[in-house]
């Protein structure tokens, strides 16, 4: 079958003319049959998924192929896996917010239905269209279906064992140069210059190229100063000859940031202009039966991988750049945008991800290097430095939060929920400071994300306000899904020790959702929450729902270690509808129970000087092995007819971190308040 | 200059001389699956064994290499492709989400098994916890390592 010709990048029009005035996440159509053609092809007798997800550890591959092998009628290993590059198929979204299976499952098996029958019937050349059929009339989508080799291998495993090229720093092109590029360590939002450089010390240094000078390295506000060398080493010995000193307008720290969102603040303001839920309640006469203040701080995403892009121009003047992206689309309409090109005159190949979690969302390091490639006229492999991810990148913001309740007979009677945060999908490191008005009139859907708690209140108020903070913010696992659950799960728990009541038969009574109320029962029986305990070991529990769609509930078990609480056991059930590839959502829960360890123990990102105050992994401590406790995960997949296919890339976060606070309320007696802990919290020791 | 890598004698370039292993591994010799995660030796992901015990290779000059064998995840299995018991392990525990940290945590895992056959769940999470994962694969490289010891995880 010949390669579908391109689509004409409609898609992408309303970027190009918009320019950054738009969300980050650009809006793109949803896939349709007629896109999934391009997805699978066949040749010389074997089938070829081209992957139309970027792939960052979410075995979004595996369900695909499973997918397309169920209803080619073929098994899922006989099918070749292409990652594709943005002239190999047509425009397809951002890969974001766990929603590939529910989005791509279906064209994609409509497509290899079109395909399988056409095989079938003979044909083995030219072009389809695919028919959009049911679900009800695709094989992969009949009870079972999927079931068989249900232990179908990761396709990039034997080359993750083997130590094989996978990402992007790993492809090697002729000639290539190493580039870096220089800023202040203040945060981008802040405008820096360049004021000093020895640049007689830097050129004397061996394997010393090029400086670059270019507004395109001009990163927010902070000037860039490019470097290009012969090896990787001699980039940290050209910068230190360098040595160039910034001057810099502006200053903040954690102390400003904290001021800056205080929720308490913008209630006495009345300026808390986005209602989540917006209905009239009443103050009590007395004082509210449970009244928190939470803060959390912001987080870096830390994916070990440093974001990477291989950059070179063509003989014929194509510039082809290599990156892990979540959005090889979006990083081609801002290269052509900033480079002054034809977008059909570039093109990405987008490369396996060491880790993404919203933070591969933008357009940054492939700029670089394209500048950087087109300066010296030789392909460019540039790197962040692990510096330049914490002081250069975006992370998930910072939060303030009041939650009052008034709980009557056992119930929720009345709830307030009122928080500020920074920008997410509006973030300030794609939107410039001038924009930011319009979110008055948009709010911030990210921001907002798992606000709207799930349980039955008659008196219910929840809003938020945006504060755009200096330190860049944007999308993190979950949005504000985990930050916003956090709280909520906190104060519904204090509301449940204020009656009296045990906190899952509380939740039981209130829920709103018959899946909600089943993931609370299957993680509340698989942790034995009704078992007798031996002593010193205490429980805590926590639930929520993703996106409507997907739900979860997490039990912790907590026991003093050492004058220390810690986390020895995370149950988790997780209910995303239909599981394509139950291994893969197993992975997902897991890596969400340690994230939500660490939003209770990890470290908070150190704010101080007009920046992150971070430069290495050491700064903000993630879970390490010794820390993680077993975990236990029970999916649901009952079949119940009409559930439509949810997400698990994102969900459990959303009762991790709640389900551990929880634990340690229960164990010390001191409600959290603020995430993570730090090591003086009383509620860390369990010497009280 | 000559390295011995993976049992092999291997010349490096001139002006490569002056980096540290990592780089020399990756660019010039295209051992790409010893990875750059922090340059600080903090995150593990670049660990290689240097005379079997485990070493960051972004903090080590290729010069300090010479004279000794380096052991790379190129090298683990043997030279017909069968995997190496670690490695075949990870495969079988489905470990690796994004995989990018898994090198350094195999090649971590080969020495401690090397110096002590049946290691504890205390002794795997001691040699492993320089070793960073972010996706939160801890549970499965812990069974993964009692696989790889011939313990039932």
């Amino acid at each position: 079958m010949k390669r579908r010709t391109l689509l004409g990048g409609a898609g992408l029009t309303v970027l190009l003319a918009g320019c950054g005035a738009l969300p980050v996440i650009p809006k793109r159509p949803l896939p349709e049959a007629g896109d999934a053609q391009g997805w699978i092809r066949y040749a010389d007798g074997r089938y070829t998924l081209w992957l139309p997800r970027a792939e960052m550890g979410q075995h979004v591959d595996t369900a695909l192929l499973r997918i397309a092998g169920a209803e080619l009628d073929v098994p899922a290993e006989s099918i070749t896996l292409q990652l594709p590059a943005t002239d190999q198929i047509a425009p397809v979204r951002a890969t974001v917010g766990s929603e590939s299976i529910a989005l791509f499952a279906l064209p994609l098996a409509q497509a290899c239905a079109t395909l399988r029958e056409a095989v079938a019937a003979g044909r083995t050349e030219g072009e389809l269209m695919a028919e959009p059929r049911p679900a009800t009339r695709l094989r992969a989508f009949r009870p079972g279906a999927l079931a068989a080799g249900s232990a179908v291998a990761h396709p990039a495993g034997q080359a993750l064992v083997r130590g094989q090229p996978l990402f992007t720093a790993d492809v090697r092109r002729p000639g290539a140069l190493f580039g870096r590029v220089l800023r202040s360590p203040a945060s981008p939002d802040l405008p820096s210059r360049l004021v000093a450089a020895d640049e007689a010390a830097a050129r004397a240094v061996p394997g010393f190229v090029a400086l670059v000078r270019d507004p395109l390295l001009t990163h927010g506000q902070a000037e860039g100063l490019g470097l290009v060398a012969r090896t990787p080493g001699a980039l940290d010995r050209i910068e230190a000859a360098l040595a160039p000193r910034w001057a810099v307008s502006g200053d903040f720290d954690a102390d400003a940031v904290l001021e800056t969102l205080d929720v308490d603040r913008a209630l006495e303001e009345d300026a808390l202009p986005h209602a989540v839920v917006d209905a009239r309640i009443d103050e009590p006469a007395g004082p509210w039966d449970v009244d928190l203040r939470v803060h959390i701080a912001a987080a870096p995403h830390a994916a070990i991988e440093p974001r990477c892009a291989v950059a070179e121009f063509d003989a014929d003047g194509r510039l082809r750049v290599w990156t892990g992206t979540q959005d090889a689309f979006y990083v081609r309409a801002v290269l052509a945008r900033r480079l002054g090109r034809d977008a059909e005159a570039i093109t990405v190949h987008g490369q396996r991800m060491g880790g993404a979690f919203g933070g591969r969302t933008l357009c940054t390091v492939e700029l670089e290097a394209a500048v950087l490639a087109r300066a010296v006229s030789a392909p460019v492999k540039l790197q962040w430095t692990r510096a330049a991810e914490m002081q250069q990148g975006f992370h998930r913001p910072p939060s303030s939060h009041r939650l009052r309740a008034r709980v009557v007979g056992g119930r929720l009677q009345t709830w307030w929920h009122a928080f500020v945060s920074s920008p997410i999908l509006f973030t300030n490191a794609a939107l410039p400071a001038w924009l930011h008005p319009v979110t008055r009139f948009t709010g911030d859907a990210g921001v907002a994300r798992g606000a709207d708690m799930p349980y039955r209140v008659p008196h219910k108020r929840t809003e938020y306000a945006l504060r755009r903070l200096p330190l860049y913010t944007g999308p993190w696992r979950g949005l504000g899904a985990g930050p916003n659950a956090l709280a909520v799960e906190s104060a519904v728990d204090e509301c449940a020790h204020h009656a009296g009541a045990d906190p899952l038969a509380f939740r039981l009574a209130q829920v709103t959702d018959p899946r909600l109320a089943r993931v609370l029962q299957r993680a509340a029986e698989a942790a034995g929450w009704h078992d007798t305990r031996p002593r010193g070991r205490h429980l805590g529990l926590a639930c929520g729902i993703y996106k409507l769609n997907s739900y979860a509930a997490v039990v912790a078990e907590v026991m003093a270690v050492q004058g220390r609480w810690r986390v020895i056991r995370l149950v988790c059930a997780h209910d995303c509808g239909p599981v394509v590839h139950a291994d893969g959502v197993r992975a997902q829960c897991e890596g969400n129970l340690v994230w939500g360890l660490g939003m209770v123990f990890g470290g908070a990102l150190p704010l101080a000087g007009g920046g992150v105050a971070a430069s290495g992994f050491d700064e903000v401590p993630m879970p390490r092995l010794p820390e993680v406790p077993a975990m236990h995960v029970v999916l649901i997949d009952e079949g119940d007819a009409g559930t439509a296919v949810g997400g698990a890339g994102e969900t459990a976060i959303v009762a991790a971190a709640g389900a551990i606070a929880n634990a340690l309320r229960a164990a010390s007696g001191v409600r959290l308040t603020r995430f993570p802990l730090a090591a003086d919290d009383p509620a860390a020791s369990s010497r009280a | 200059m000559e390295l011995n890598i993976n049992g092999r004698a291997s010349a490096i370039p001139a002006a490569w001389q002056d980096e540290t292993l990592l780089w020399v591994l990756r660019e010039p010799l295209g051992l790409v699956g010893t990875r750059f995660g922090c340059g600080l030796g903090q995150c593990g992901a670049c660990t290689v064994l240097l005379d079997g015990e485990p070493v960051r290779s972004c903090l080590l000059p290729a010069r300090a290499a010479v004279g000794r064998a380096v052991t790379t995840v190129e090298g683990l299995a043997q030279p017909d492709g069968v995997l190496h018991r670690v490695q075949q392990a990870w495969l079988d525990e489905a470990v690796a989400q994004c995989g990018y940290c898994q090198s350094g945590q195999m090649m971590a895992t080969v020495a401690l098994l090397r110096r002590n056959p049946r290691p504890d769940v205390a002794q795997v999470d001691a040699a492993l916890a320089g070793h960073l994962c972010r996706c939160g694969t801890q549970q499965r490289i812990r069974r993964a390592v009692q696989r790889a010891a011939g313990a039932t995880p």
